[in-house]
Formats: C-alpha cells, structure tokens, sequence
C-alpha cells in the first residue's frame, strides 16, 4: 500500500512534458518497489550483453539469500525495465513505440538477460508487459494507461511473480494442405529430443490426422466437458516411441480429437455453450507442467480455430511457397483474424496471439523463375497489407533490416522420409536423424 | 468484430450474471415453477447484457432468474442483446416488465385515449372519477400541446385531471419532446394558458404599447390581432 502511494505521488509529481531522465529518476524505482522488488534488487543501467548500445534502463531480481544481492551481483536478472519520456507517443504501430518494443526485445534476449521472464516499457503514462519465453518476446498485456493504479499494480503483480512454464503456440493457416499436422508432430518430436516438456492438443476434429499420424485412435464424448470447466489432465494421453537404439522409450502427450464435437455436436450448439476462452482456460491447469503446448488448430476461421487462437501465445502460420493461396490466407492471418482475437483479448486485459515470421514448409528447391514469381506475390500481399495498416515485411522476411535486402525465408525442405513415416505412424522426426535436424534448425530460429 | 456475442443464445454459468430489476412475481409462482424446472433447461430464455467479461446483467424476464435462482441452477440459457438505452428499454417493454411511455407532444387521440384507458384499467384505479372522454378530448385538443414542456398545463384545461396524484400518474405513461415555442402565438385558446405577466413580455416583445394597464382578456385579444 506504502508503494502505491509512492506510485501516486510519483506520476503526480511529473510533468506532463518530463524527459526520459526525469521519469527515469522520480518513477522507475517506485514502480519497481510496488511490483516487489526491494531497493537491493534493482540495478540501474543494466549490460543486456557485451554491446553498449544494449543497456536496459533496469533490471530486477528477488534476492534469493542474504549473500545474494542482485543491486551489487548484477546477474541472471529476472526482468528487465525500459523507460521513455511522457512526450514520446506509445501508441500500437506508433515509430516510437515500436522502436522502443524492440529495443526492450534486444535487452530480455541479451546473453546476460538469458535468466529474464519479463520486460516493461514504459513512459509513465502507458505501460506494457512482455514476456520472455526462450527466442519467444510476446506482449503480455495490450499497451494500459495508469488509470488504477491499486488494481493495475496488484494484477501485474500477480502475473510477474507467478510466471507460468509454457508457451502457447497455435499452428494455424486458414489454407489447408500446408502440413499444420505434420508440423506440430514433428516440432513436439523434436523438442522433446531437446530435453523440452511438451503436450499437443488435436483441436481439428474434423480431421483428426493427429492421432492417426500417431496411431492413437480418437476419444469420444469428454471434450466438451473439458472446455465447459472439467480437469483436463483426464484427456491427456501420453505418446511413447520405441526403438531398438533407444535405451529408454521417449514421447510427449497429447489431447487427442474428439469426434463428438462434430458428429453429435454441430458448429451453432457450441457456440452457445462455449465462451471465447474455452480452451484457454482449461489449459490453464497444465501451464507449468510443460515447456511447449501446441495446438493444431483446423484451416477455417471457425470455432475451433478462433478458441485456439484465443488460447494462444503465439501462432506459428506454415504456408507453401508453390501455393499462392496459402500465401495469401497467411497475409489475412495476420492482418484480420489475429486482430479480432486480440481485440476480444484486450476486454480481457491480455495481449496476443502474436504471430511469428510463416515458414515454408515442404519446399522443394524450384528454379530461380519459379522463386520469382513467390517474390512478386509475397511483394503484392505485403502490399495490401500496407494498404490495410500491417506491414508484413517481417512476418515474409524476418532476416531483412533496414537497408539489407536479405530475402531468405524460414523452411523446411520438401523430405520424403517425411510422407515415409506419416505411413508408419510415428513422427518423422523420431525416426530420421535428417528430419530432425530441420526441425532442430526451425526451433533455433523460433523458440530456443 | 466477428466475436460479438450480441444476439447469440447462450449457456452461461448462473454466478456470472447479475440480478436486474427484482420480479414482483408471487413467491409461490417461483417456487412451483422452480419444481418444474427442476435441472432442465430453461426454453425461455434470459434476457441479459454483456457488461464485462464473463459478467452479465438481467434485462428481461427476471422471472426467469427468480426461478433459476430457486431452482439453485448453475447455467441459465440466456439471450445477449445489444446494450444500448434504446435496445434495453425495448427489451424490458417486450417482456412486459415496463409500460412503455408515449410521447405526448405528437401522440394522436387513439393514442391518448388508449393511454388514458390503460390508466383507467389499473388495479388501484388511479383515474377514479375522471370522464375518460373528457378528458381525451381536453388533452387532444389542448392548444399548443406541441410546445409544452411539462404536463403542468393538462389540469387547466378543467378535464376532470387535477393536479397531483392524478397528474403523477400521467407522468408515468407520457413523456414531453416539445417543438420550440413559436415566436408570435395568436391562438386566443393558448394565449390563455399563459398568465398576465407572460402575456406582457410578449406584448413587450412584439413592440406592442398601451398593454401595461390591461387585464388578461384584453391583452388576449390584443395579442390575438396583432
């Protein structure tokens, strides 16, 4: 209560005009202080890494013991802070702002930040929170003004300091046929042989290509039940693969389909019995028991996709670069049904989904003419784009900067271990060292 | 925003949602009815508003609610409508929980007159006494009834409605949105509703001279040629 007053008298204290320096000076630790973190666990003028352009405003750590003094030890921060002035404009596709989100990214991914779960901006009249899950810096929360300072605080409080385990990734293109299913199998694989906890949830009943991908058969009848409150640990099934090498068998879990949502359940009846955040509340329960949840969601925008959406962290949008229209759906992703969960999100004071950069899946190595062609469609998507407010440029090619036109784009090469193994029922990923490694490249890139 | 549940019908838990104005059904009705409903569902819905999320407010057929809540169930089918004034007024008409009000500036004589007979039909008979045709026909044919900015002048017009608790009732079923009162009025029948002083504003006004001595028929008369 003592530091919310100081918060108070804080944002009272400065001017509508103050400079960077004097919200710095008269806000940063009050704030600091309310959200839990006592005088010797603040440091100033954090070293995110060995560059001196990547100094965090601060950083902050609850002392572990009494030798340990984060204000004096200065490592393994577990939040880093980064403040603007009250004239510099936060505002969501604002250059200032978005300068200043990607500044804070720099430092909570710095080699000395590697122990941070969150990241604050702020300019004393707007805050937001990030959180740090691996490669993964994704807003926590929409961009909120001090309006309430008690319970904005309190909220933010409880979120800081019970950070869950998981990241949330929706794979998800509103075009069929990219490979979602073989993606999410193949990455849960392959996260697991890098030590990582992860469950994947079959959300495409209509298809239920998972679990027969897997040779697991689907459930019937107990979903809905989940979704409406019960435990979701009763439909958690555990997958295990075997082989001769192996000294112990390995595996992830998974939630398979349920084939009663679409058969005796129709689209209108769960709508009526199912509010937006369905799934995202029934994964709740199981947050920190895995490293990765993946949710292979179907390719419509219907409610099954708009839940998992809604459930999500991040979506992570495959599309082919033979296919135009996949490109495209990609674009529209993006640039309208993410916006819309996002929008409901807000209500809810949360951020996300976020999308990260699409990845070609399935690419084969095709002739220079053909890569043209992908070019000038990927330059006409990203145009639109434009037209409607988005820029895509980074979502298309995450590796271009500002006066390096590098092109390259995330895939995964076409591999025909990989229809191989869908015909074996186990994930490719398990079986061939080769496909694995291409997945052990993509999670570099995204997640680790 | 395609996630607008405006309009949907929906299963929503019963903690969620908050009572709105209290049914004045009789205890008895609710508790058969509870028995009836026992764990089912309700085919008539609720009527609620999305106020927050997953935070509901009853609009209409709180009748519903009462018995949900006696019935201890912990999901009600409920109706999400748009939550504006205009939507949640409308609502609580149709579902016969508010009498809705007419407005009396522009309301025709079948309008009064069903209006007036509402009134006269009520339990308590707040209309007792009244001649309802008079009284129709006084507030018909009131001159300048499009300019009045309250009901103040309806017991002037001598129609059996007397200031007070008959007005008040009124008050309940009418409600006013006047035009602006016309600059010159010449009408002899409205003049007369205005007292001497106002009379002589007007006449001031309309640079008339000689009207400062005169009693209220001359100044009408006055004010009606000029």
């Amino acid at each position: 209560m003592e530091y919310i007053n100081e918060v108070k008298r804080a944002l009272q204290a400065l001017a509508p005009d103050a400079p960077e320096a004097a919200v710095e000076a008269i806000f940063s630790k009050p704030l600091l202080n309310a959200l839990g973190f006592g005088d010797m666990e603040i440091a100033p003028g954090f070293k995110a890494n060995n560059r001196p352009s990547r100094i965090a405003d601060h950083a902050a750590r609850k002392n572990v013991d009494d030798g340990d003094i984060f204000a004096h030890t200065r490592v393994n921060p577990f939040l880093c802070m980064e403040v603007k002035g009250r004239t510099e404009t936060f505002a969501k596709g604002h250059k200032i702002y978005t300068k200043a989100a990607a500044q804070l990214k720099g430092y909570l991914l710095g080699s000395e930040s590697r122990t941070a779960k969150w990241g604050i901006l702020t300019n004393s009249i707007d805050i937001q929170l990030f959180r740090r899950h691996g490669k993964v810096v994704h807003p926590m929360t929409p961009l909120m003004p001090f309006d309430d300072v008690e319970k904005f605080i309190g909220t933010l409080k409880e979120t800081i300091h019970s950070p869950k385990r998981a990241l949330v990734a929706a794979i998800y293109n509103n075009k069929g046929g990219v490979g979602k299913t073989t993606t999410t199998i193949n990455l849960a694989a392959t996260l697991r042989v890098l030590g990582k906890k992860v469950l994947i949830i079959d959300f495409d009943p209509n298809q239920s290509d998972l679990g027969d991908s897997l040779n697991m058969p689907p459930i019937y009848g107990q979903m809905l039940g989940v979704l409406k409150g019960a435990d979701i640990r009763e439909v958690i099934k555990p997958y295990v693969f075997q082989h001769p090498k192996l000294k112990q068998p390995i595996g992830f879990d998974v939630v398979l389909a349920d084939e009663e949502m679409v058969t005796t359940t129709n689209e209108v009846e769960l709508r009526q019995q199912l509010r937006w955040n369905a799934l995202q509340k029934a994964i709740k329960a199981v947050k920190n028991d895995y490293d990765y949840i993946l949710i292979d969601a179907p390719p419509n925008w219907r409610i099954f996709s708009q839940l998992a959406l809604f459930a999500a962290d991040v979506v992570l949008i495959p599309a082919r670069h033979d296919n135009l229209h996949s490109l495209q759906n990609a674009g529209t992703v993006i640039t309208q049904y993410i916006p819309e969960i996002q929008a409901e999100r807000g209500r809810y004071g949360e951020a996300g989904p976020m999308a990260l950069p699409i990845f070609m899946n399935n690419a084969n190595r095709e002739a220079p003419a053909q890569i043209r062609l992908m070019h000038e469609a990927i330059a006409a998507i990203i145009k639109k784009g434009k037209a409607n407010g988005y820029n895509l440029t980074p979502f298309f090619y995450p590796k271009k900067t500002p006066g390096k036109q590098n092109l390259q784009m995330i895939a995964i090469p076409h591999m025909a271990y990989v229809s191989k193994a869908d015909f074996l029922h186990v994930p490719a990923a398990f079986n061939y060292k080769n496909v694995r490694d291409q997945y052990k490249l993509l999670i570099k890139e995204y997640f680790v | 925003m395609s996630l607008s549940i405006v309009g949907n019908l929906m299963c929503l838990p019963f903690d969620d949602i908050e009572p709105g104005d209290p049914t004045d059904a009789h205890e008895y009705l609710i508790q058969s009815t509870a028995n009836l409903l026992g764990s089912d569902r309700n085919w008539v819905p609720l009527i609620v508003e999305e106020v927050d999320v997953e935070q509901y407010q009853v609009v209409g057929n709180s009748f519903v609610y009462a018995v949900a809540a006696e019935a201890e169930a912990k999901e009600v089918w409920c109706i999400i409508i748009d939550p504006s004034p205009e939507s949640i007024a409308m609502t609580k008409a149709l579902a016969g929980e508010l009498t809705p009000k007419t407005n009396l500036s522009t309301a025709s004589r079948d309008e009064i007159s069903a209006a007036l007979d509402y009134l006269k039909s009520l339990p308590d008979k707040p209309l007792k006494g009244v001649n309802l045709a008079s009284a129709i026909a006084g507030i018909d044919e009131a001159p300048g009834r499009q300019y009045w900015e309250n009901l103040k002048p309806i017991p002037k017009l001598k129609c059996g409605i007397t200031g007070g608790k008959k007005l008040d009732v009124l008050g309940t079923i009418f409600f006013l949105e006047p035009e602006p009162m016309p600059e010159v009025i010449t009408d002899p029948a409205f003049l007369e509703l205005f007292t001497a002083t106002e009379l002589k504003a007007m006449a001031k006004k309309r640079k008339l001279s000689g009207y400062s001595k005169l009693k209220k028929p001359a100044l009408i008369e006055m004010l009606s040629q000029a």
